[in-house]
């Protein structure tokens, strides 16, 4: 089918070789520390998270696995067609445990996060003027350093926002592990890319 | 070296020079005579218009304006076709219909940063206004068609469909507009997932999410799935209405040897929201979106006071030229013309000139 395929290196990798292994499609073995491996007639390009839409929006990849919450940050100009039901989680609202949601009782509210445009228009549509501060990563700490009254974060279990003295307060949204495709790539290599998606489909459909 | 300030170059502008010039030109050149085998006619509209001309929703965000000095909103060209219909509405409104225009020119939008966006395009098009709709649409589908035939591209396709499916199904699920839009979003997606969140938040019944479903899942099949399709939305007349004027278009652009090359695409149904009828992009491998897109905007010239049917398509030259490495090769070596004195070389070379040859003035000084 040769195909090019850009997979998020971190949490979902785990998911996405047990279901390529369900669906009877190869995968690279997780050695060493190349980025392109071929496997079958696969290409996979193992990428940060947040790069997986650019790499399939501009075609570089065909298609992409990535958390539903990257996409809603990154609204890339691709195709979405299957919910691969791995790698729940919520995209939530945390505060320092008990404390008020604006300690500061400010008009603005100082909001640490990754994801900066979905933060944004979920207070601007919760008619909360919002201050965004941009993080990369170890957002859990900004509100217990004063640099930001909450955060808006991924949450798994919660462990994480345990652990840093956070609770949730509300969520902004769900999310789970998405196949994209690229929108020339659908009709052009409409055969690989259907044979792809109709094996990732009946490995969803079969009972584990 | 960091070049002196004036010497860089704001965000989003293009210059092209040597090779990609040249490919650029002939790419243009070779569109240019397709379009005019045709019999389409240029027009070379303006630079800048009333900003009100250029104010579809999904236009206006990303339409560059100023006011000029008597005080009106003026914009910067950021579509065509708006263009062109004001045009036929206005200074062509004596021409009686239908009438073949063409225009090959550049685009200013503001953009932000995305796969084939920029701020400057060039875009090469034509547009078909009044006569038999599916003949003009036939007609336009094969222009197309024999472009990207004219420029070798291989392996290209046509995805294709129609938006009135997308929207008589929606209107007959009565929510409201912000629901119809984050569906269309959705839809457009291709998001099965999505799209069933949203539809079961709204209590839709079950044959109109199968319909909507049906869209998303026969998406980038061949034309085969049609009756399949037909079926599907039989839950809704108007949709199978719309589906009817595809199907017609369909058999004639298979009958004239086009069915290989047509997928069928009724999932597409975001972008300009003057489209009305059947709407196509055309995809070739290699580059990871389309090269060329079109569709039939039946109620646009009405806007500026000309209710007339038409249908269009562009292709964008910068994606074109992305895509076809090889260019027309560089013009042969210009003869060299000296001498040591300045008015006799200038006689000779204007000699050589009436002759027809290239010249190039030595003046010595390079070598």
């Amino acid at each position: 089918m040769s195909l090019t395929i850009a997979l998020a290196k971190g949490k979902l990798l785990a998911g996405t070789e047990a279901l390529f292994g369900r669906a009877g499609l190869p995968f690279p073995n997780g050695d060493g520390r190349k980025l392109v491996i071929e496997a079958g007639d696969l290409r996979f390009l193992l990428v940060k998270d947040v790069d997986v839409p650019t790499y399939v929006e501009h075609g570089v990849a065909d298609c992409g696995i990535v958390g539903r919450d990257v996409l809603l940050e990154a609204i890339p100009d691709v195709y979405e067609p299957l919910d691969l039901r791995f790698g729940h989680c919520r995209l939530s609202v945390a505060r320092p445990v008990g404390a008020d949601l604006n300690p500061r009782r400010a008009t603005t509210l100082r909001v640490g996060t990754k994801y900066p445009r979905v933060s944004t228009g979920y207070f601007l549509g919760h008619g909360i003027s919002a201050d965004i501060v941009p993080l990369s990563g170890s957002v859990e700490i900004a509100p217990v350093l004063g640099l930001a009254d909450c955060i808006v974060d991924v949450v798994e279990t919660g462990r994480t926002l345990r652990e840093n003295g956070l609770e949730v307060v509300e969520d902004v949204a769900t999310s789970t592990a998405r196949l994209i495709v690229n929108r020339a790539s659908f009709h052009t290599r409409r055969e690989s890319v259907g044979k792809l998606l109709a094996a990732l489909e009946g490995a969803l459909e079969r009972p584990r | 070296m960091t070049l002196h300030r004036l010497a860089q170059v704001p965000r989003g502008v293009q210059c092209f020079v040597g090779d990609e010039a040249r490919r650029r030109r002939s790419i243009e050149r070779r569109i240019v005579e397709v379009f005019e085998g045709w019999d389409y006619e240029e027009i070379i509209p303006p630079l800048y218009d009333y900003a009100e001309v250029f104010s579809d929703p999904d236009l206006r965000p990303r339409t560059l304006s100023f006011v000029g000095r008597e005080g009106d909103v003026l914009a910067l060209r950021s579509d065509f076709t708006s263009l062109l219909a004001k045009i036929a509405a206005g200074r062509l409104s004596q021409r009686s219909a239908p009438m073949r225009l063409y225009y090959s020119g550049e685009v200013l939008r503001d953009e932000a940063p995305g796969a084939g966006r920029q701020s400057e395009l060039h875009q090469m098009g034509l547009e078909h206004l009044g006569g038999d709709r599916c003949a003009a649409d036939a007609e336009v589908v094969a222009i197309a068609a024999e472009c990207m035939d004219g420029l070798d591209l291989a392996d290209w396709v046509i995805a294709i469909g129609h938006i009135g499916v997308f929207t008589r199904l929606v209107e007959s699920m009565e929510v409201d507009p912000e629901s119809q839009e984050a569906l269309r979003e959705r839809v457009d997606a291709k998001d099965p997932a999505g799209v069933r969140e949203l539809l079961d938040a709204r209590g839709v019944s079950a044959d109109l999410a199968r319909a909507i479903g049906a869209l998303m899942q026969q998406a980038g099949q061949r034309m085969q799935v049609l009756p399949a399709l037909e079926q599907a939305l039989a839950v809704c007349p108007p949709a199978q209405v719309a589906l009817g004027e595809l199907r017609e278009l369909v058999s004639a652009l298979e009958a004239a040897g086009l069915g290989e090359r047509l997928l069928i695409d009724l999932a597409e149904v975001r972008g300009l929201g003057y489209y009305t009828g059947v709407v196509f992009r055309a995809y070739a491998p290699g580059l990871g979106y389309d090269i060329g897109r079109g569709g039939r905007y039946d109620s646009l010239l009405g806007r500026f006071g000309r209710e007339m049917p038409a249908v269009g398509f562009m292709f964008g030259l910068d994606h074109l030229a992305s895509l076809l490495d090889e260019s027309d090769a560089a013009p042969a070596e210009a003869e060299a013309v000296r001498a040591h004195e300045l008015g006799t070389a200038l006689r000779e070379a204007r000699e050589r000139r009436t002759q027809g040859t290239r010249v190039r003035m030595d003046d010595g000084a390079n070598r």
